[in-house]
């Protein structure tokens, strides 16, 4: 069956089975940034936002997001500039193995659009569903809290 | 990838979702928000039948009641105004606890129920709210309560159009235990008082993933009528849940645990309540 997907912009027409998952049509249309971890809806790696608001993709059939708009990291930086999320993970090492992170960077993305000043709590809750091996979390967190900053004008990326 | 899936439908009524189910009852499947549909990797399912495209994803208020349609969200609903007023942030705050937030804005209202799940928060929090349900089957529309919906035959697969809530002076708490922040719950508590002068007018009881599906403990719900309202009532509350617990073993927690994990649990949703109350 051929379906629609509007990914970080783009219009994507293509071909899938009707079984298959926005996960594996994702990294067929070239965006790798969507990894494959889990598979079983408990790791977060596989995050996406859908209509602005994160989803699973290997748990979400691709065909029940016909027409719908699909954002991925590679949407994120803005030519050489990294977006000040990706920045802050950086800056605070928030980022060993990296594996998890365009997962995680996109719950962080939803988050902070949807609250500019989150709370330590908020922001647990938020990425709650972001499983990271190496970190232990505490990097992360002050990333999001620094990209906020930054993205509210009070500190200079 | 569900590799034996070759048709996907997107039915524009109810009606015809559910023709499209009887056509082919043993391997065609619902589609809601997917999280249970996905995991399943089931070789039976052939053919998909996509609920959102009927477009029950909406929250009215219509003669007193809060309707709320069956492919809402989990993560809308616990965000609705109307249902953050209504229930005093008791949705808002029980809801938080279930999957993650990526889990939440895919699983829906109508499809947390449908499968009749026993770790089901879902479940046991309308429960807890005395909620009922539109379904669609043999004989048309028909209105019940969750608890009717859970004691249908196995073999029937009615399709949830919309939830019907009503607080009716009912202050409700939810209590949930399990090994990580977004695993199922081993188990869930939800705790529903109507006050009266102080006293308990009435009261509901539910507990889930005992592990079978949630129920209420009416045993427990008569022993509570008439209580007092004060800082002992919790404790009684916990006693008579520990006495009357009914629930088994499975490989995540045995039945003397679950036991003492839901009175300790229905002690501290009785607590909130009080408080909410006092």
């Amino acid at each position: 069956m051929k379906i629609a997907l509007t990914v970080n912009g783009k219009l994507h027409d293509i071909d899938i089975d009707p079984g298959e998952y926005l996960l594996d049509v994702l990294r067929r249309i070239g965006y790798k940034s969507v990894r494959r971890s889990c598979n079983s809806a408990s790791c977060g790696t596989c995050t996406v936002l859908l209509n602005g608001k994160p989803i699973l993709s290997c748990s979400t059939f691709a065909a029940s997001v016909d027409g719908q708009n699909i954002e991925t990291v590679e949407g994120m930086a803005d030519g050489e500039k990294l977006h000040p999320i990706q920045e802050a993970i950086l800056e605070e090492g928030g980022a060993q193995c990296g594996y998890c992170i365009p997962g995680l960077i996109m719950a962080g993305e939803a988050l902070l659009r949807e609250n500019s000043d989150p709370s330590d709590e908020e922001i647990k809750l938020a990425l709650n569903g972001n499983i990271c091996r190496c970190t232990g979390y505490e990097p992360q967190n002050r990333a999001i809290k620094k990209a906020a900053k930054v993205m509210r004008g009070e500190l200079d990326d | 990838m569900l590799s034996n899936v070759n048709e996907y439908f997107r039915p524009k009524t109810v009606e015809e979702a559910y023709e499209l189910m009887q056509n082919d009852r043993d391997h065609s499947i619902f589609l809601s928000g997917g999280t249970i549909v996905a995991l399943m990797e089931s070789s039976r399912i052939e053919k998909i039948i996509d609920l959102k495209s009927l477009r029950l994803d909406t929250i009215s208020v219509t003669e007193g009641e809060i309707v709320v349609g069956a492919t809402t969200t989990i993560e809308s609903f616990r965000k609705d105004p109307v249902i953050r007023k209504e229930f005093d942030d008791f949705f808002y705050d029980a809801f938080s606890l279930v999957g993650s937030w990526q889990i939440r804005n895919m699983a829906t209202i109508g499809g947390s129920v449908a499968p009749k799940l026993g770790w089901s928060d879902v479940s046991t929090c309308l429960l807890t709210t005395g909620s009922s349900l539109m379904i669609y089957g043999v004989d048309g529309y028909q209105r019940m309560l969750v608890s009717d919906y859970f004691a249908l035959p196995t073999g029937e697969k009615p399709l949830i159009t919309h939830v019907m809530l009503k607080r009716d002076g009912w202050v409700s708490a939810f209590e949930k235990f399990s090994k990580t922040t977004f695993d199922i719950a081993t188990v869930n508590v939800g705790l529903s008082i109507i006050p009266e002068r102080n006293r308990i007018k009435g009261a509901r009881v539910v507990c889930g993933s005992r592990p079978q599906y949630p129920a209420r403990f009416e045993s427990v719900e008569a022993a509570m009528v008439d209580l007092e309202i004060n800082d002992v009532m919790p404790a009684i509350v916990r006693s008579l849940v520990y006495e009357s617990f009914s629930g088994g073993s499975n490989m995540t927690a045995s039945f003397e645990y679950r036991k003492h994990l839901a009175s300790v649990l229905a002690q501290r949703a009785a607590e909130k309540v009080k408080e909410m109350i006092t």
